[in-house]
């Protein structure tokens, strides 16, 4: 009894140890800052082609180094190592942050308010979206790194083999995913993701629900609208009638389908075509990017994740830390050299450097389309109505579990639409749990 | 303060000093998380000020259907893992000790190596077995038409107790297989002698004289099986699968301190467990207590010293220790 005994205390001295540890090094770290000599910047991101963008900006600054720490990427636990980082006083001066997530980290008050840095002329240069959903409650969090509207990849010798028609609408889509099964009994145009809400958010989104909302001081959930009935039951279709297949996000699973031509279309963001680029080189050629399709045909899209850099609550060079990320998001070399590194296809929030990465961007594997052009369209699109709440990992560990539940790989019990309902409800509970008023409920 | 206490007080320091450092104080930290929450106001984005909550984290976790569903989980795994673990290694070691049993060295590593893998990398194997369209197995046994879902709602505990038992079960069975190679060969002989068969030398002698060993190992497995977190906690994250993110309590405190950053309730609901197995530890160490005492009277004539020793007050007295020292708590 007192060996299994001791593993349990093991496990909070572990803790509690790493805790005080972490805490001593904080105490010991940060050290004077101000005006004399260079000043150092810590940062930790994951999104492709950032260290070759950071060497950039090394190699043109004297007064301010930038060093670059590559964490995992924010769901798979780098946003878990950023919050106990600044909770235990040793975080970096910027981290990465989806959209998706700030509003998350603005509430925990891990990153710093930024407004007095963000000038209007650092605003005008930005896609008003992106700015929009760095701004909660008047202020300004974050500079917005990227946009990342949706859009569709596809395996253009599939579709014209088999002359499947691109689809348009959500209608073609269902039609053109019965048809590649019929020419191939393997083949699905696409993949369903229960480990990933956020495409399913994106779809939601570009449907034109509007999930969180505020009023006054209140928060407003509505996820039973009928833009989300109607994008739920239109999946809740495509999966009963196996037109798509199920696989976890970037698993090896969903890779080796690809490969295989098991998949032969996917559903990404404007990042994927550096994803796909950088997963399937053999493929070179074959792929080809299409508007996502819509419900009336009129041209419609939500974003799927995005980045922004944010300074952390503790850092002691706001000043110089805007600048940098101001830099990242806006000089044509910060991007140039990002995208230039071959995996990124990343698509600025700054408008005046989207010619300079179209020009970055090698197109062979699309065969030689513009997909920034493609991508232009898409961000023009993109409804703007759309915000994130302040407990977005909730709502989406809850979706996740949910749709795990309904429609994991191993099959479901449940329906899409109680899933949703599930993360809605936990949602609210998170919310009333800090002390926030939700209206309604 | 003679000789021999000063040199107890030495020895002892360096233990309580580390004791004090490395568990009560953590232990203590917890508790005080476990007190306090912290709040938001307007629409959550001015920061959050910390709150003394009293027990307002414990009832919102006993109030959590998610962290209570953790609690079934984990009774309807060890009711499916422990009777199995415990009646395979059992198997296993009496066939090794039998006289039947051919190469035992070999059978003795080879049921033990699942056990070298560290748990993480053996859930990642699984989950690639586990996995449809990925995986060799699944595929063999669709082609058989013996479709199983391993990562639906209604096979994920299945497939978590599969892993479990691969990982624990030579483990075990070294522990028993230990035990009886310390059952002296005489009282087997006697046995042989007075007629019986192999299969009553096993239950009749064999069985009666490794019980302490046996309860040891439930006990240990009850406890290890409260803290179930590691192999879930891969089947939740990387397969798609129906174990969520709650899954069993530690899951459940885990996702609260890194996913939703509410430390006052992962402090909260890691107490609450803890208290579970402190609990449920007294219980099986008084019933399996009780069940080693009545099982050391068949064999007082073997160890007089032991029977005619002081009465053991509530600790019981333990049969033959097995020679192999447990180094874990999970088995």
């Amino acid at each position: 009894m007192s060996t299994s005994w001791s593993r349990r205390r093991t496990t909070y001295a572990l803790a509690g140890g790493l805790t005080a540890l972490t805490l001593l090094t904080a105490c010991g770290g940060g050290g004077a800052a101000g005006s004399e000599g260079p000043v150092t910047l810590t940062y930790w991101g994951w999104t492709k082609g950032t260290k070759q963008a950071v060497d950039a900006f090394n190699a043109a600054h004297r007064d301010t180094k930038v060093r670059f720490e590559e964490i995992p990427s924010g769901t798979a636990g780098g946003y878990a190592k950023i919050s106990n980082a600044v909770r235990a006083g040793n975080a970096p001066d910027l981290v990465s942050i989806e959209y998706p997530t700030l509003p998350e980290f603005v509430s925990q008050g891990a990153v710093k308010d930024i407004t007095p840095y963000v000038t209007p002329e650092l605003k005008k240069k930005l896609l008003p979206q992106a700015v929009q959903l760095t701004t909660l409650g008047g202020r300004n969090w974050a500079v917005p790194f990227d946009a990342a509207p949706q859009v569709y990849y596809y395996r253009k010798d599939f579709f014209t083999r088999h002359k499947i028609e691109v689809p348009r609408t959500w209608d073609d889509f269902r039609t053109a995913a019965a048809a590649a099964r019929k020419a191939d009994p393997k083949a699905r145009i696409g993949t369903f993701f229960p480990d990933d809400p956020t495409t399913f958010e994106a779809m939601a989104w570009q449907a034109g629900a509007r999930w969180f909302a505020t009023q006054g001081d209140s928060w407003k959930l509505d996820t039973t609208d009928p833009a989300t009935r109607k994008v739920t039951a239109y999946w809740q279709g495509l999966l009963k009638d196996g037109l798509v297949h199920t696989h976890v996000s970037f698993s090896p699973a969903w890779t080796n389908s690809l490969r295989s031509g098991g998949t032969v279309g996917y559903l990404g963001a404007s990042w994927g075509a550096g994803v796909l680029k950088g997963t399937l080189p053999d493929q070179s050629g074959a792929w080809a990017a299409a508007p996502v399709p819509t419900w009336n045909g009129r041209p419609a899209s939500g974003m799927l994740g995005g980045s922004t850099t944010a300074v952390t609550k503790g850092s002691r060079h706001a000043g110089a830390a805007v600048r940098f990320a101001a830099w990242m998001s806006t000089a044509p070399e910060a991007v140039r050299a990002r995208v230039a590194s071959g995996e990124s296809s990343a698509y600025p929030a700054a408008t005046a450097l989207r010619p300079v990465a179209r020009q970055a961007f090698d197109t062979r594997y699309y065969g030689g389309q513009d997909v920034y052009a493609l991508f232009d369209a898409a961000a023009a699109s993109v409804n703007g109505d759309w915000g994130w709440g302040p407990a977005t990992s909730t709502t989406n560990t809850t979706l996740k579990d949910e749709f795990g539940k309904a429609a994991g790989t191993g099959g479901g019990a449940g329906s899409l639409a109680d899933a949703v309902r599930a993360g809605s409800d936990a949602t609210v509970r998170e919310l009333r749990r800090r002390g926030l008023k939700v209206m309604g409920r | 303060m003679n000789a021999k206490a000063r040199a107890a007080v030495v020895l002892l320091v360096p233990f309580f000093a580390l004791f004090v450092v490395v568990m009560v104080v953590p232990i203590g930290y917890a508790v005080w998380l476990s007190l306090f929450t912290e709040q938001q106001s307007g629409l959550g984005f001015g920061g959050t000020h910390t709150v003394f909550s009293g027990l307002g984290n414990y009832t919102a976790a006993l109030g959590d259907h998610a962290f209570r569903d953790g609690f079934l989980v984990l009774l309807g795994y060890c009711a499916l893992y422990i009777p199995l673990l415990l009646a395979g290694a059992l198997t296993l070691a009496l066939l090794l000790d039998s006289a039947l049993a051919r190469a035992r060295r070999f059978f003795q590593l080879a049921l033990f190596l699942p056990h070298a893998v560290p748990g993480i990398i053996a859930a990642l194997i699984w989950v690639y077995l586990y996995t449809p369209r990925l995986s060799p197995v699944v595929a063999a046994m669709e082609s058989g038409g013996l479709g199983f879902d391993f990562l639906s709602p209604s096979g994920a505990l299945p497939s978590v107790v599969n892993i479990a038992l691969w990982e624990w079960l030579g483990y075990n069975m070294v522990i028993f297989y230990a035990a009886l190679q310390a059952v002296d060969r005489s009282v087997i002989e006697a046995a042989t002698v007075d007629g019986a068969g192999a299969w009553r030398v096993a239950t009749a002698v064999k069985l009666p004289l490794i019980r302490s060993s046996l309860a040891m190992v439930a006990l240990f497995t009850v406890i290890g099986s409260l803290q179930l977190f590691t192999e879930p906690l891969i089947l939740n994250q990387g397969s798609g699968s129906a174990v969520t993110s709650s899954w069993t309590p530690n899951m459940y405190a885990y996702t609260a301190a890194f996913g939703r950053n509410d430390y006052g309730l992962a402090a909260a609901s890691s107490v609450l467990l803890a208290l579970a197995a402190a609990l449920l530890s007294f219980f099986v160490t008084r019933l399996s207590g009780r069940s080693a005492r009545s099982g050391r009277s068949g064999r007082s004539g073997r160890h007089p010293s032991r029977a005619s020793g002081p009465p053991a007050a509530g600790r019981p007295v333990r049969g033959p220790r097995p020679p192999l020292a447990h180094p874990e708590g999970r088995p």
